[in-house]
């Protein structure tokens, strides 16, 4: 089991180097960048159990000190991607160890909240944040040989970046500290009765993922040279929600899987002219509906099926 | 300090809508515990259906308000029936963005058959022009509007906490299994009671038809208001979600007046503040944990 | 010789003949907009058509390049990062030599920056940030159409100048709406106009206004100001009309207004307000004449963002005529200063130092359906200030090339 999953996670990499020659380059970026964010989504979302409705909080708040340190200082872009997923981090903090005070759909709305606070304080800053009119124009400073203008460069770097937050992510979640998360998830009762502290489990998952979230927004900045307010708003928190539900939730390569779909129909719609959110709200109900597992965890429960014979009941993890 | 009075009772006809609309969502969320997300959206339908009404068939305001809330709640009966029921033995979660997609598609369909921009429509002329209250001069239409809101409000109220198909819904939603070993269908009650909420929040949108831009995004921005209005009255709590929702809209008005930016987020504020002091709710009898 | 290779070298001598070098693929104009959006009627699909309607008078006109001349259209759902990416990629991967359009400002931005990096050019018809010609201008971004000066100066001068001199005003929380104020103000005062209470920031997005109309209807001014755009404005105009302020002699005075709002609304509701436009659709002949024309194409009438969009198109493409390339630098260099009247703009003139275009401009009031002598004709022109006068003067720009 242990060496398919390598084969695959070997295989998913040989993909992603090989992805900029066949697609456009700025297009792998944001598969990359919102692959991550769904992914770090997905730790508390899959593996917690808990749907938060505010990570835009985190990838937002990243985005715009990345955005910051690079406009204000000529620090070079990887100090202003880690300073933006240091500020992801302290704001997890407070507002982890409130959020899982509650659970379930009061954990949703309690993110939310947050969310909208955070979204308030960006329009608000405007001076940092530049407001309604966001931040264009971000200068990327060349480190070494990499030039970020060039989109093959800013590609590799990403996907550098991108890797070791998915290698974080695997260590997590494969740990028994992810294991433990599992557990509370399931039953959260019976976790505590074997001696598990939830609250403080969960708040590590809730600030890990946070960290990641930034790391994903720092990266996405970076990549676009561009930061504005839709970094902050709550539709962009629906939208990692689609992606991690159409890929996979539970799984570590749903989201990027679910991400790289999602992200190739937005594209298909931009050329079209009309209907794109009927197409994109159908898809989000008819995953919902029918395809809960999303493309990886079906394409896990088959294998599963083929290798035991078991099938996989009850509700889609 | 006359300002400010009126300010409040301004902010008292704002409330009047919220409290319709959450009522609405009460019913359906607080009690059926269904992430009706779509609210909104149903909301906006029949703002629609009272323009089509008139712009189609020629029928006046008077007619709308009977038929739109009834087309929409058979709206909602449907998508219950069709979709949301498929979701109940999974967490609240999974209906969330079912009813998340939902939205997105009736909004844009509305968006292809009617444009983006909004559809006009006028206050029938009995209630049209303004009525001097001695303090105020107030558009007649809105007190109208305050008038039906408490009367639906207190009616509702009424049925479910004081009548025996309250008791029924009641026990439907806090033991559905002991409810059918009594021979209640229980899934025909859920489909009913789901019927009423979407109905109400039809009924919010005829109300508003005459006052704000009939739009296909006229409810987007309202949803997650009314969801922090249910939630800080308490889930399950009928009066809760009436006595915040007037309270929200005085409170927004006043926040308007004294910091505008503010107003759209002091609703996060409040609830983020109620589900950390009192979780169940300003008068919720259910523990949030 | 052989046969062929006559044939090869006649048109090789053709083409060299005609002196002009552009990209392989032709020239391709890009059209980056919102298609399904909030701002989807003002512009959207509509001016799409308007460029498709300008490459195919441009290749009538010109039969040397029929067949040269695409149209590319994309949707930036209101977004700047997806903007960004999308302008990047136009520029890169499908050869787009210009891209127009581009309503909302924060989407207008983030396309400048990446105009000014792949030194290809972009031109604005539909967000109004003034901006993109002062703080964030650069060599290959120009702005048409309007600007938050054009609007304000326009009105706020016409209204106070006609002897309306109270004003209460209300703008939406965020850079736009503030800037619009705030111009509305300067020239409100400078006309020896005043403020009958201090402005009011109102939230944004916000439906309801209520609380803002009554105050008016205490302070009782001689102009109600809204600088609220889109759905914002048709709940601003429904309410202002539902609370009777019209009634009491509070006129109307709107800071940004399209075509489509009237609609949303009947232009009863909007009698009496005025605004300031850079185009209407039967302002003179020849913009009936082109509308008309328009309309068969769309199916309606166009907004002046759509006649925008047209104007800028033929404009550019008439620059790389005389460039006789589609290379950025050059056609720059043929539109810097350039002078030019269409049925669009007249008296135009694209500045050189800002690529700020200036146009006379019209302040109008809507007229009420009675007068109304066809479907759709909403504006009374009360008055026209010319070119010169409309948009910020130099001496007082931001940008960097100017100085």
């Amino acid at each position: 089991m242990n060496v398919q999953r390598w084969v695959v996670r070997v295989g998913v990499l040989l993909v992603l180097v090989a992805l900029p020659r066949m697609i456009y380059p700025i297009l792998a970026v944001d598969i990359l960048t919102w692959g991550l964010f769904a992914l770090a989504f997905d730790l508390v979302f899959g593996y917690a159990g808990l749907l938060s409705f505010g990570h835009a909080m985190f990838w937002g708040t990243s985005g715009y000190v990345t955005a910051n340190v690079l406009l204000r200082t000529g620090l070079p872009v990887p100090v202003a991607i880690l300073a933006g997923t240091i500020a992801a981090l302290v704001l997890a903090l407070p507002t982890g160890y409130l959020s899982i005070r509650s659970a379930g759909i009061y954990f949703s709305m309690i993110t939310l909240a947050f969310a909208q606070m955070v979204d308030f304080i960006a329009r608000q800053a405007d001076r940092f944040t530049g407001g309604d009119n966001g931040l264009p124009g971000i200068p990327r400073p060349p480190l070494g040989p990499i030039q970020f203008d060039n989109p093959l460069h800013l590609y590799y770097f990403t996907l550098a970046l991108a890797a070791l937050g998915y290698l974080i992510a695997a260590r997590a979640t494969e740990s028994p500290f992810g294991q433990a998360l599992r557990a509370i998830r399931d039953n959260r009762v019976r976790a505590q009765s074997v001696g598990y502290n939830p609250r403080v489990q969960m708040l590590v998952a809730f600030v890990i993922s946070a960290g990641l979230s930034g790391l994903a927004g720092g990266l996405h900045t970076v990549g676009h040279g561009v930061v504005s307010l839709d970094a902050v708003n709550w539709t962009t928190s629906g939208i990692v929600v689609m992606m991690t539900l159409l890929g996979g939730t539970g799984t570590l390569l749903g989201p990027l899987v679910g991400a790289t779909l999602v992200l190739l129909l937005q594209d298909a719609l931009a050329f079209s002219t009309s209907a794109s959110g009927v197409v994109t709200g159908a898809v989000f109900a008819l995953t919902v509906l029918f395809f809960r597992r999303g493309v990886v965890g079906t394409l896990l429960a088959l294998d599963l099926r083929r290798r035991t014979g078991e099938r996989l009941i009850g509700p889609a993890k | 300090m006359t300002l400010l009075f009126i300010q409040v009772f301004n902010g008292l006809v704002n409330g009047a809508f919220y409290a319709l609309l959450s009522l609405g969502l009460a019913v359906i969320f607080g009690m059926l515990r269904i992430v009706n997300f779509a609210h909104g959206a149903l909301y906006m339908l029949g703002a629609f259906t009272t323009y089509a009404l008139g712009e189609r068939f020629g029928l006046g305001f008077w007619t709308s308000l009977a038929i739109a809330p009834l087309a929409v709640g058979l709206f909602g009966m449907l998508l219950e029936r069709t979709m949301i029921r498929r979701l109940y033995d999974l967490p609240a979660s999974y209906n969330l963005l079912l009813t998340f997609g939902l939205t997105l598609v009736i909004q844009d369909g509305v968006r292809l058959i009617y444009g983006i921009s909004g559809q006009p429509y006028a206050p029938p002329p009995q209630l049209a022009g303004a009525t001097n209250l001695g303090f105020i001069v107030f558009p007649t239409f809105r007190l109208f509007a305050i008038g039906i809101s408490v009367v639906v409000c207190s009616l509702t109220w009424f049925i479910i906490e004081r009548t025996r198909v309250g008791a029924v819904i009641r026990a439907c939603t806090e033991n559905p299994t002991i409810t059918r070993a009594f021979g209640i269908d229980v899934s025909l009650w859920v489909t009913a009671v789901f019927g009423f909420g979407s109905a109400l929040a039809g009924l919010a949108g005829v109300l508003a038809a005459p006052i704000y831009s009939v739009d296909p995004l006229m409810g987007s921005e309202l949803i997650i208001t009314t969801f922090a209005v249910v939630v800080i009255g308490g889930l399950g709590s009928i009066l809760g979600s009436v006595i915040t929702g007037y309270a929200v809209g005085v409170l927004v008005a006043i926040g308007s007046a004294l910091y505008p930016p503010i107003a759209n987020t002091l609703i996060f504020i409040l609830m983020a503040l109620v589900l950390l002091l009192r979780p169940s709710g300003l008068f919720g009898l259910q523990e949030a944990r | 010789m052989t046969m062929r290779s006559a044939a090869a070298l006649c048109v090789l001598l053709a083409a060299g003949s005609a002196g002009a070098q552009y990209s392989a693929g032709g020239i391709k104009i890009g059209l980056l907009t919102d298609m399904n959006g909030v701002y989807s009627a003002i512009s959207g699909p509509g001016s799409q058509k308007a460029a498709e309607m300008a490459a195919d008078d441009f290749m009538k006109a010109n039969k040397e390049l029929a067949g040269k001349v695409t149209v590319i259209a994309v949707d930036h759902q209101n977004k700047a990062d997806i903007a960004s990416n999308k302008a990047s990629e136009m520029y890169d991967r499908l050869d787009v030599d210009a891209i127009f359009d581009t309503v909302n400002s924060a989407c207008a931005l983030a396309t400048a920056a990446v105009a000014g990096q792949k030194k290809k050019v972009f031109i604005d018809t539909g967000a109004g940030t003034s901006e993109l010609t002062n703080e964030k201008c650069n060599k290959f971004t120009f702005h048409y159409a309007y600007d938050n000066y054009m609007l304000a100066n326009g009105t706020g001068t016409t209204i106070t100048k006609q002897g309306l001199k109270t004003w209460y005003m209300i703008y939406p929380n965020y850079a736009f709406g503030q800037n619009l104020e705030r111009q509305m103000r300067a020239a409100v005062e400078k006309n020896g106009g005043k403020l009958a209470a201090p402005s009011e920031a109102t939230p944004f997005p916000n439906t309801d206004f209520s609380s803002y109309l009554l105050k008016a209807q205490s302070l009782k001014p001689q102009v109600f100001g809204t600088m609220q755009a889109g759905a914002d404005l048709v709940n601003v105009v429904k309410q202002y009309n539902e609370f009777g302020l019209k009634k009491q002699n509070i006129g109307l005075a709107i800071g940004l207004l399209f075509e489509s709002d009237v609609a949303a609304l009947g232009q009863d509701a909007f009698q009496g307000a005025i605004a300031t436009v850079p185009w209407f659709w039967n302002l003179d002949k020849a913009a009936t004449d082109w509308s008309a024309k328009f309309e068969k194409v769309a199916g309606k009438k166009p907004t002046f963002d759509q006649a925008a969009v047209y104007s800028a198109v033929t404009q550019y493409l008439e620059a790389v005529k005389r460039a006789k390339t589609d290379e950025g630098d050059k056609v720059v260099a043929q539109l810097e200063g350039h002078k030019f009247n269409d049925f669009f703009a007249h008296n135009g003139q694209i500045r050189k130092e800002d690529h700020r275009t200036i146009l006379d401009v019209y302040q109008v009031q809507v007229k009420p359906k009675a007068e109304a002598k066809a479907d759709g004709d909403y504006y009374k022109e009360i008055n026209k200030t010319p070119a010169e006068q409309a948009f910020t003067p130099l001496s007082e720009s931001k940008c960097k090339m100017a100085q």
